[in-house]
């Protein structure tokens, strides 16, 4: 995988990330990178589901939101460190979407999608239930949670790295199954799932692998995104509008390229971000970034990286 | 000596020119609203309320400390009605804009979510329209909690059960939203403390529409008192059904939807229905210092063209804890306006203010107290709120028993 340039795109990228407001020291460039980061690991994951496997997943933010309550409990009640709690966080949730995804990727298509929408709602339902979880009114970081990280101050920018350093891993974990027999499989299942069954792709399997894989880091991801946030809700949790934002940050980059779905991400972030504070821009800031939404999905379908693509067909190889 | 004169003169002009600039100091106040999203609605009345009290601040000259007075600027961003961008807009305002304090974002999610930052950098960051008590007892050193916490929201609605029929059956049901179910688990817990009993517990979706089937269960369980609620669909569709299917309650106390004034729209169903609210502009509190209740209704109705709500209320009142805590302290440094803060026993026209100092609740408020409002038939049988609980800040007495439905 080193000998592709796109791995070493993605080293330089995470380098930047990490150099630049480390450097400067810049926390207002830091948040605004660190959303960055997050979305480009919920938007790489999902390209997994909807670019690589052609499976439309409206609930993806389940995992997010899952993970992050998982975690928190860990830290909040029995006390454990945030980085361990991250980590089975993306194993109980990714469990969890394995066995998931054995039931519901059966269905296919529009009824696929409407399962997935059903799911996240299910799950906030039952959070907002479950009293070990705080139910309705979520848990509460204890400010002395950050002390074994040296204080908020320090924990913020702990958080960060780590974040990116996720980041970091949903692309090269993109990278590794696009170039292995696995994301070969994928891809036949996308263009014919039934074609690919005839040639001997064990596709329920292939399937409810990489859903459970798509959910692994965008879960550890949640509990580190709610631990520095220091408060997790249901309604935050599960944010609904936040799946379809991931939808539209990969038709934004263009869906089954990996540095797409990261460019599409990225540009979303820091685009919203521009409006939200801009003073021409702010009172309308949404119908802005309606418009230029439609504009992009009219005139450029393939998105981003259909149209770098089309006109210059060999960066096909550097920008997988 | 001509041109030493002409200096001397030049110079005193140009004294004297800059001499109001000089003056002219600026104390930033940051925070974010919600401008849009799901909040908006709340959010809105609480900027209009900091921007009352920043007008009616700078008209007056600005605050004064020591010998100085300083404007009052606003710098705000909108949040979205959502956490993701907080922490964000916090670091943005404290790092870039200079904001010297801070109000908080509305609802307690966003207000916590801002106060990772808010602590971080050491900032003091006074919170309306969060009511969620957690918040306050995380360790905090520089939160300061307006509103009465959530679990004494319908601490009004069990004192008045307790005083009028203390062996009333009483029926909690509510929203299943964090606010709302913080409010209902405190209330459960102060029934139980005052020795009030509860026949019956129960949340719903805060989307429901059809509460036939939790009506039926309501009067199954014998329950002769009514509390709980959630939001205005929810709460005024509530009413309506529990009018329509003739319950007889002698007394019903629902959340937020009733302070809304389109509730009166509901008519009969609306007669007699209690509300909890954080401030009404018909209290009669004496304020300490600041405006009078009437006062604060009066420029806010001339102002905006519509009289203000508890939200608006509480904004305002944000703006002048943090004028009076700075000028008592008579500095801007952040440990001088904290130990005024801390110190703070007083009534306001909000109603009284006073936060807790303990290392595990700092910043909880623990002197303001809810004033329980009731819609009444006023002249041309009129549907208007009145407040009828405490006796302080009573308008009008209570209507207990509620008239009941003959089946």
């Amino acid at each position: 995988m080193y000998k592709r340039p796109f791995f070493w795109i993605v080293l330089a990228v995470i380098a930047a990330f990490v150099l630049v407001p480390g450097i400067s020291g810049d926390v207002g460039l830091r948040e605004s990178l660190l959303l960055g980061a997050v979305y480009i690991v919920l938007a790489s994951n999902l390209n997994l589901m909807i670019g690589y496997t052609g499976y439309v997943n409206f609930g993806n933010i389940a995992f997010f939101g899952l993970g992050g309550y998982i975690g928190m409990y860990l830290v909040t009640a029995l006390h454990w460190s945030v980085w361990l709690a991250s980590a089975v966080a993306g194993a109980s949730v990714s469990l969890f979407a394995l066995l998931l995804g054995l039931g519901i990727l059966r269905l296919r298509g529009a009824y696929f999608a409407l399962a997935t929408i059903g799911i996240n709602e299910a799950v906030k339902a039952a959070v907002s239930n479950f009293s070990p979880f705080g139910g309705a009114s979520g848990m509460y970081l204890s400010f002395s949670s950050f002390a074994p990280l040296g204080g908020p101050r320090h924990a913020l920018w702990i958080i960060y790295f780590a974040i990116v350093v996720l980041m970091g891993a949903s692309l090269l974990l993109s990278l590794a199954i696009k170039n292995s027999k696995f994301g070969l499989g994928l891809f036949a299942i996308r263009e014919d799932e039934d074609a690919a069954i005839v040639l001997g792709v064990r596709a329920p399997w292939y399937k409810s692998a990489i859903f459970a894989l798509s959910a692994f880091l965008p879960a550890m991801v949640g509990t580190l995104y709610f631990f520095k946030n220091g408060v997790i809700l249901p309604e935050q949790a599960f944010d609904l509008t936040l799946s379809i934002e991931a939808i539209v940050m990969l038709m934004l980059g263009g869906q089954g390229t990996i540095f797409g779905a990261a460019f599409g991400a990225f540009v979303y972030e820091q685009f919203r971000g521009f409006l939200l504070v801009s003073p021409l821009f702010s009172q309308f800031q949404l119908v802005v970034a309606g418009i230029l939404l439609l504009a992009i999905v009219l005139f450029l379908p393939g998105g981003f990286m259909g149209w770098v693509y089309r006109k210059l067909p060999r960066l096909r190889k550097v920008l997988e | 000596m001509l041109r030493m004169s002409a200096m001397a003169v030049t110079l005193t002009c140009a004294v004297l020119l800059a001499a109001p600039f000089a003056q002219a100091k600026t104390l930033t106040i940051g925070f974010t609203t919600s401008e849009t999203g799901k909040l908006n609605a709340d959010s809105k009345p609480q900027l209009l309320g900091f921007e009352l009290w920043r007008d009616q601040v700078n008209t007056a000259g600005g605050i004064k400390v020591g010998s100085k007075h300083y404007k009052v600027a606003l710098k705000y961003y909108d949040d979205q009605s959502s956490a993701g961008r907080v922490q964000q807009l916090y670091s943005r305002l404290i790092l870039q804009d200079n904001a010297d304090f801070l109000f908080s974002p509305y609802s307690s999610g966003l207000t916590a979510t801002a106060a990772v930052v808010s602590e971080q950098f050491g900032k003091i960051m006074i919170t309306t329209g969060a009511a969620e008590g957690k918040t306050y007892r995380l360790g905090n050193k520089h939160l300061f909690q307006l509103y009465t916490p959530a679990d004494k929201y319908l601490k009004s609605a069990l004192d008045v059960i307790k005083a009028k029929s203390p062996k009333a059956k009483i029926a909690l049901i509510y929203s299943n939203d964090g606010f709302s179910s913080a409010v209902a688990k405190g209330a459960l817990a102060n029934a139980k403390r005052m020795g009030l009993h509860v026949v019956f517990d129960e949340s719903y979706a805060s989307d429901t529409t059809d509460f036939g089937p939790i009506i039926n269960k309501i009067v199954a369980s014998g329950a002769n008192v009514l509390i709980g609620g959630g939001h205005y669909a929810d709460g005024s569709t509530l009413a309506r059904q529990l009018h329509d299917k003739k319950v007889n309650l002698h007394f019903i106390s629902l959340l937020v939807a009733p302070d809304i004034p389109k509730f009166a729209n509901l008519g009969e169903a609306a007669l007699g229905v209690t509300v909890p609210s954080q401030w009404e502009h018909s209290v009669g509190y004496k304020p300490d210092f600041g405006v009078a209740p009437s006062a604060f209704t009066k420029a806010f109705e001339a102002k905006y063209g519509n009289q203000p709500g508890y939200h608006a209320a509480g904004g305002y009142a944000a703006g002048l804890v943090l004028q009076h805590a700075i000028e008592k302290a008579g500095s801007i440094k952040t440990a001088a306006v904290t130990k005024a803060l801390n110190g703070m026993n007083a009534m306001t026209f909000y109603g009284r203010v006073h936060f807790a100092t303990g290392a595990g609740d700092h910043g909880l408020q623990i002197g303001h107290d809810m004033v329980l409002a009731q819609w009444q038939k006023g002249a041309n049988n009129k549907l208007v709120s009145q407040v009828v609980w405490p006796a302080s800040a009573q308008t009008a007495p209570i209507l207990y028993p509620l008239k009941t439905f003959a089946h």
